[in-house]
């Protein structure tokens, strides 16, 4: 009999426990924000803007012949003091519930960069649906919201086609760099480090990149284009570095993958390109004198893919005196990165955390200056080892004969 | 604690038969007297008894050199082989001159002789026992004068002949499966395991039906205490009729409030004497195809018999991907609705937003979804399964494209669930054993709704729970879930893996106690020594 | 086994009764594992060491096998009784009565708590809008299943679920290091401030948790069939355990950084939620959902069982799944009441549990009982 009643209770338990479903959420009750884009508005209040996906037309749905005349994403944008303010407002134009576990881009405005990231990150990494592998990047020149009105054509969704940008072309290429929320938030409370965040902005007309027919036209009205590093002090932008010594910053970040590096060879001007295939950097701390010093160490190995003038690469020699141009050319490039951090007063190569890791007692004592103080001032050695492996299908570029 | 439910229910009703009145039904009547000396008498009885049935055959003829003994031959028209009958039994009789001079008992001896041709030769005293004999196929002889019958064998009658078996077929192995035939079943195994330790029990069970039921086991190689508790167990039963040995099953198996099986059931013989060899026992029920076979461990049913006839390497592989699909069958659809109605972050953007647009235009919660779409699928199975073969054909096109594409197209369901349902469908055939694979069916819903309820946290919690259950379930007092749970190393070569056919030295520690050691270690086949190879090669 | 066939059928209730249970040492040896893992690979364990964690974990599992050979010498002098008998043979019935209520207390009090730490933990992650109760309630009648069905049983769902864990462990491991988040840098300086940050951790938190916490098999150990194997079986597991925990907090430690990792609710978490492989392995919170469930099961089981058993000892009842259900909702309730709040609960955890219940309970009330059974011992007294 209690037996009985034991079983009778428990099972009302049950059904009372069964009666609710609190976490669950329908996928057509849920609007997919893909991308968040921040500004500053004029009244000093956040500018949000949501990219959300509209699923119906994306692929997928359109075997259906649903509507694949719409547009893949739709924007939505809203005010408030923060950003979680601003998210929950956005409900007022949303009538979905929004979702942000699928967020895999933060644009920050350039104006917000410059005032300080930490007003919103701590919003991103608190919150359990923001991923913290969600890329971020920097609008340079348009605000974040111009960046996410844009449409895109081969990847439908823009901010898949940042962050594939983004990932191919730090692959590839070598100028841009991967940072997520976790990274960024990671940099922000290390004494010994500062940010380097990617920069992206718009080519083209603005206006006309917003409509359906920029993506029907084989060269778009208006494209988004990944451009420069913006180099932070803290949490601000303080500068932005572009071409060859932005490729100098990732060098020494050990972000650099594969590359190439164009060389001239007896006068005559990038006559000789190199593409790197492995690259590793190593950054050393010393203390001599009760100063620290750092010695970086780049080691690559390559190909030669072109020649523009008549060279025997079959010749060991030859090969010798060609990795060593390479290795004056990247020198320069690199150098060239540190200097210009060091005008700026901001290590963002993480020269201070191998300081810290080679001599904490040192770093205590030089912390709080380092930036400021120390970091303008600290040498920093650079030697390279470039190995050329192969040349290619061709020993000897052909003689034009006429 | 449902267990001790069944327990306390078991106990009333065994009280309530010792006190109340006989259920054993119609056969209770046949009364345990001895039979009448007269022969008219017992024919009438005979025929009184049995509803004057116009199978049960009474043919009257007379004996001896004056005819003058009256006699009788009493068969079962279609139980009996008739040729044998009045080959062996009649013609013998009629042709010899009979002794009148003899005493009632040499009568008996005179005619023991004469029958000799048939096998069997039995005699009866009462009643009870010659219906018995009567609807066994035997043929009962009555005389006149004498108040006993003699019984000879002449079992025969149709029966299905041996057939390829309809489950658990193989690609490569022996076609023949059991049949309805208990003595042809035994046959088998005999054929294939000629020793005399080979032991052989056969008992009635049933109070009406009393259909025989035997137990298969090698002495020796068996535990003694698991047959030992099987003889007990069925001796236990106390049934009217058994048809199937399903009704067996339930009536021995250690747990009732399961959906794992606990017995293991075949319709192979090689499977039979292989689990035999490990020193399980087998019933045999006259009337149906299907062996029990226990103790049976879970593992056992994700166990193929062609994984011992195939290579060692790719059985295991299989065996893997077995339990790959039974676990498929078993949480597709809750992990489905888990991901798509608690844990969209789970999913891959790319493919959480090609769901969310198919099920842009789907009018149902996932979970209603979902449900619907599985009770439809098992509709169609049901459907299916009893449908004569002409019709499930067109139960399956109508199922396929009215069900599966019309539904997609109308955008009721969306082709994500349909392709989840179909893998679930397709994995819940794949599992070697039906039995198992119905368990996984039930438990699915269970799973499904405590995924609507709870996401994964209510899927781990499902698969908690049944895994306990499962560690708690014996068969016949071994643990269900050996050798993975108690862990016994020595064991683990034939689960999930299958070593190589030379390593299996051990049988199953906890079936066996006594004889474990099943073949010498050394058998590893290798190839020829050099110095062989090379004079093969110089000649 | 066979052994019990006889009575499988219409006995099986009797079959688990307090004395028959007998679980072999390999059994014992999951379960320990199981259990130590429990909780401790989910929470942020010794985190306030920083990168020097995993010295602290190893100096947790040093001092906890010293603190462990008491209550195996305990065990090897009564080899056949749990921690409340035996108790009260050393000090004396009233007395060791009463300790014995405290430790079915204790027992029981930790059981909610790791109930509560596995509620929270489930609900900041992945079911915000559940109420705390429910999700509890679920683990709970669970628990109450597996501690109805015994310690045998128990044992050997642990033998398949640590199979399970250490698959997904491996795996786990495996797809951290090729999304190549691993920077062993970040585990330098080693001592950047010197031993008394680790020191201070190992005293304040990795000793009692989760190694103090084998005071709980002294309730257990009576119950397997090889007791002379049985110290062998639990060091082995602290040990492995030790060691599992050490390389899980230097990896949390050198994917997040001694900051992220130190201000981490959850570092496992946060080293999985990093993981990307190929644009197919991310979004794996589920590896940790697993872990967390099987881990937090397990742990509860086993501390929810030795209350059960100790409470049956004491009060004189023959079967436990008699009490199971009295006391599996008192530790539900307990769950949900011990605390308004996570940081209260934390506090509490940290502050008051450390030094008013775990130092008394694990280590002082067993070494005076094993220097009591000592002299008790040496001068005959024993009441063996």
């Amino acid at each position: 009999m209690r037996r009985a009643i034991t079983v009778i209770v428990s099972l009302a338990i049950c059904a009372g426990l069964l009666s609710g479903c609190w976490s669950q959420k329908e996928l057509t009750d849920l609007a997919f924000i893909v991308a968040i884009g921040l500004d500053k508005t004029e009244d000093g209040k956040y500018l949000v803007t949501f990219q959300v996906v509209n699923p119906g037309n994306v692929a997928g749905a359109t075997q259906r012949g649903g509507g694949a005349a719409g547009v893949p994403v739709s924007i939505y944008t809203s005010t408030g003091d923060t950003l979680v303010e601003a998210s929950r407002k956005a409900s007022e134009k949303l009538s979905r519930l929004p979702y942000y576990a699928h967020t895999n881009l933060i644009v920050v405005g350039e104006e917000v960069a410059r005032e300080g990231l930490s007003g919103v990150l701590d919003a991103m990494e608190r919150g359990n649906q923001l991923r913290p592998t969600a890329h971020l990047v920097i609008a340079r020149t348009y605000l974040a919201k111009d960046v996410l009105t844009v449409l895109t054509p081969i990847d439908k969704i823009s901010a898949n086609q940042i962050i594939k940008t983004i990932e191919f072309s730090s692959k590839n290429w070598g100028e841009t760099v991967h940072v997520d929320i976790w990274g960024a938030i990671h940099c922000l409370a290390t004494a010994g480090r500062n940010l380097v965040i990617t920069g992206v902005t718009v080519e083209g007309d603005l206006k006309r990149g917003k409509r359906q027919e920029n993506v029907q036209s084989s060269v778009p009205d208006a494209r988004i284009k990944l451009e420069g590093l913006a180099l932070f002090k803290n949490d601000r932008l303080v500068d932005w570095v572009d071409g060859p010594s932005s490729r100098g910053v990732l060098w020494l970040l050990d972000c650099i993958r594969q590359t190439n590096l164009t060389v001239s060879w007896k006068g005559k001007k990038e006559a000789i390109n190199y593409q790197v295939v492995r690259a590793k950097t190593d950054v050393k701390a010393k203390v001599k004198d009760g100063r620290p010093v750092i010695s970086v160490h780049i080691q690559a190995e390559g190909d030669v893919i072109e020649t523009r003038v008549p060279i025997d690469l079959s010749d060991a020699s030859m090969l010798f005196q060609l990795e060593k141009e390479i290795k004056k050319n990247l020198k320069q490039e690199v150098e060239e990165a540190i200097e210009t951090a060091q005008r700026d007063k901001t290590d963002v190569f993480g020269f201070g955390e191998a300081v810290h890791r080679t001599d904490p007692r040192l770093w205590k004592k030089i912390e709080s200056k380092w930036h400021d103080r120390y970091f303008p001032e600290l040498d920093v050695t650079v030697t390279a080892d470039m190995y050329i492996r192969r040349t290619g299908l061709r020993n000897k570029p052909y003689t034009p004969r006429g | 604690m449902l267990f001790q439910w069944g327990m306390s229910r078991q106990k009333k009703r065994m009280d309530v038969k010792q006190e109340g009145p006989d259920h054993s039904g119609e056969a209770s009547d046949v009364p345990q007297e001895p039979l009448s000396a007269e022969l008219a008498v017992n024919i009438d009885i005979i025929r009184q008894k049995t509803g004057e049935s116009n199978d049960v055959v009474i043919r009257r003829f007379a004996l001896g050199q004056e005819w003058q003994i009256k006699a009788a031959i009493i068969f079962v028209d279609g139980l009996v082989d008739e040729k044998n009958v009045y080959e062996f039994v009649l013609t013998p009789l009629l042709q010899a001159s009979f002794p009148l001079a003899l005493e009632e008992k040499e009568r008996f001896q005179w005619i023991e002789k004469k029958l000799a041709a048939v096998g069997g030769v039995k005699h009866i005293s009462d009643w009870r026992k010659l219906f018995f004999e009567l609807f066994s196929g035997a043929t009962v002889m009555l005389i006149d004068g004498v108040p006993f019958a003699i019984s000879a064998s002449t079992k025969g009658g149709e029966y299905r002949s041996i057939e390829e078996p309809q489950t658990q077929i193989a690609v490569r192995g022996p076609r023949e499966g059991f049949t309805e035939s208990l003595r042809t079943n035994t046959a088998m195994i005999r054929r294939r395991i000629r020793n005399p330790n080979l032991w052989l029990e056969t008992m009635q069970i049933g109070t009406v039906t009393q259909t025989d039921v035997a137990i298969m086991y090698i002495k020796g190689i068996a535990n003694n205490e698991i047959i030992e508790e099987v003889k007990a167990r069925l001796r236990r039963i106390d049934i009217d009729g058994v048809l199937e040995s399903g009704y067996i099953e339930q009536l021995i198996e250690d747990q009732t409030f399961t959906t794992f099986p606990t017995t293991y059931h075949t319709e192979r013989p090689d499977i039979v004497a292989a689990n035999l060899l490990e020193g399980r026992v087998a019933v045999f029920v006259e009337g149906t195809p299907f062996v029990l076979v226990a103790p049976a461990l879970f593992i056992q049913f994700f166990q193929a018999v062609e994984d011992y006839y195939a290579r060692f390497d790719i059985s295991t592989a299989l065996r893997f991907l077995r339990v790959l699909i039974f676990f498929i069958s078993l949480v597709a659809p809750a992990i489905y609705i888990a991901a798509t109605t608690f844990h969209q972050e789970m999913i891959p953007t790319q493919l959480v937003i090609a769901i969310a647009a198919q099920r842009e235009a789907v009018p149902f919660p996932g979970f209603v979804e979902a449900l619907v779409m599985e009770v439809t699928f098992e509709i169609l199975r049901e459907a299916g399964v009893r449908l004569p073969r002409a019709v499930g054909q067109a139960v399956s096109i109508v199922g396929a494209l009215v069900i599966g594409q019309a539904a997609v197209e109308a955008g009721f369901v969306s082709s994500a669930m349909v392709i989840v349902v179909s893998i679930t469908a397709i994995a819940s055939f794949a599992t070697p054993s039906f039995a198992i694979a119905i368990s996984a069916r039930l438990i699915r819903f269970g799973l499904m709704f405590l995924a609507a309820m709870f996401g994964f946290y209510g899927i781990m919690m499902g698969i908690l729970v049944m895994t306990i259950h499962l560690c708690s379930l014996r068969s016949f007092g071994v643990p269900y879930m050996s050798p993975l749970a108690p862990f016994i190393p020595t064991n683990m070569g034939d689960t999930l893996f299958r070593l190589p056919t030379w390593m299996f030295r051990e049988r199953p520690r906890l079936i066996n106690q006594k004889n474990i050691v099943r073949q010498s270690g050394d058998q590893k086949p290798e190839p020829p020594a050099p110095s062989r190879q090379e004079k093969g090669g110089g000649s | 086994m066979i052994g019990e066939m006889g009575s499988a059928q219409t006995d099986k209730g009797g079959e688990i009764q307090l004395e028959r249970i007998k679980i072999n040492a390999r059994q014992m040896f999951v379960l320990i594992v199981l259990f130590e893992h429990g909780s401790a690979i989910v929470i942020p364990l010794g985190t306030s060491a920083k990168q020097d964690v995993w010295i602290a974990i190893l100096l947790g599992l040093a001092l906890g096998l010293l603190v462990f050979s008491v209550y195996g010498r305990l065990f090897r002098y009564y080899p056949d009784q749990p921690l409340i008998v035996y108790m009260q043979r050393i000090v004396g019935a009233p007395l060791g009565k009463l300790l014995g209520i405290v430790y079915v207390t204790y027992f029981l009090y930790i059981a909610a708590r790791v109930l509560r730490d596995f509620g929270e933990l489930l609900l900041t992650f992945a079911y915000p809008e559940t109420p705390l109760f429910v999700l509890n309630a679920i683990m709970a009648l669970v628990v109450m299943y597996g501690a109805y069905k015994g310690l045998e049983v128990l044992a050997r769902t642990g033998e398949l679920f640590l199979t399970l864990l250490y698959v997904l462990a491996l795996s786990g491991f495996v797809l951290v290091l090729v999304s190549g988040i691993v920077d062993l840098s970040q585990l330098q300086p080693v001592l950047e401030e010197g031993w008394n940050r680790v020191w201070k951790t190992v005293f304040t938190e990795t000793l009692y948790v989760p190694f103090g916490e084998m005071i709980v098999f002294t309730m257990l150990f009576p119950y397997t069939n090889n007791p002379a194997k049985v110290n062998r079986a639990a060091i082995a597991g602290m040990v492995f355990t030790g060691v599992n925990l050490a390389v899980i907090a230097a990896i949390n430690m050198a994917v997040l950084g001694p900051d992220a990792a130190s201000r981490s609710a959850f570092p496992l978490l946060d080293t999985i939620r990093r993981v990307q492989v190929a644009h197919f392995f991310e979004r794996l919170d589920v590896f940790f959902m697993i872990a967390l469930i099987i881990g937090g099961f397990f742990k509860i089981s086993i501390f929810f069982y030795a209350g059960l058993v100790g409470a049956a000892h004491l009060f004189g009842i023959s079967r436990h799944q008699r009490i199971v259900y009295p006391l599996g909702l008192l530790v539900l309730l307990l769950s949900v009441a011990i605390a308004s709040n996570y940081a209260e609960h934390i506090y509490e955890g940290l502050k008051i549990v450390t030094f008013y219940l775990h130092i008394p309970l694990q280590i002082i009330i067993p070494v005076l009982l094993l220097v009591i059974a000592a002299i008790r011992r040496r001068f005959g007294q024993s009441t063996k």
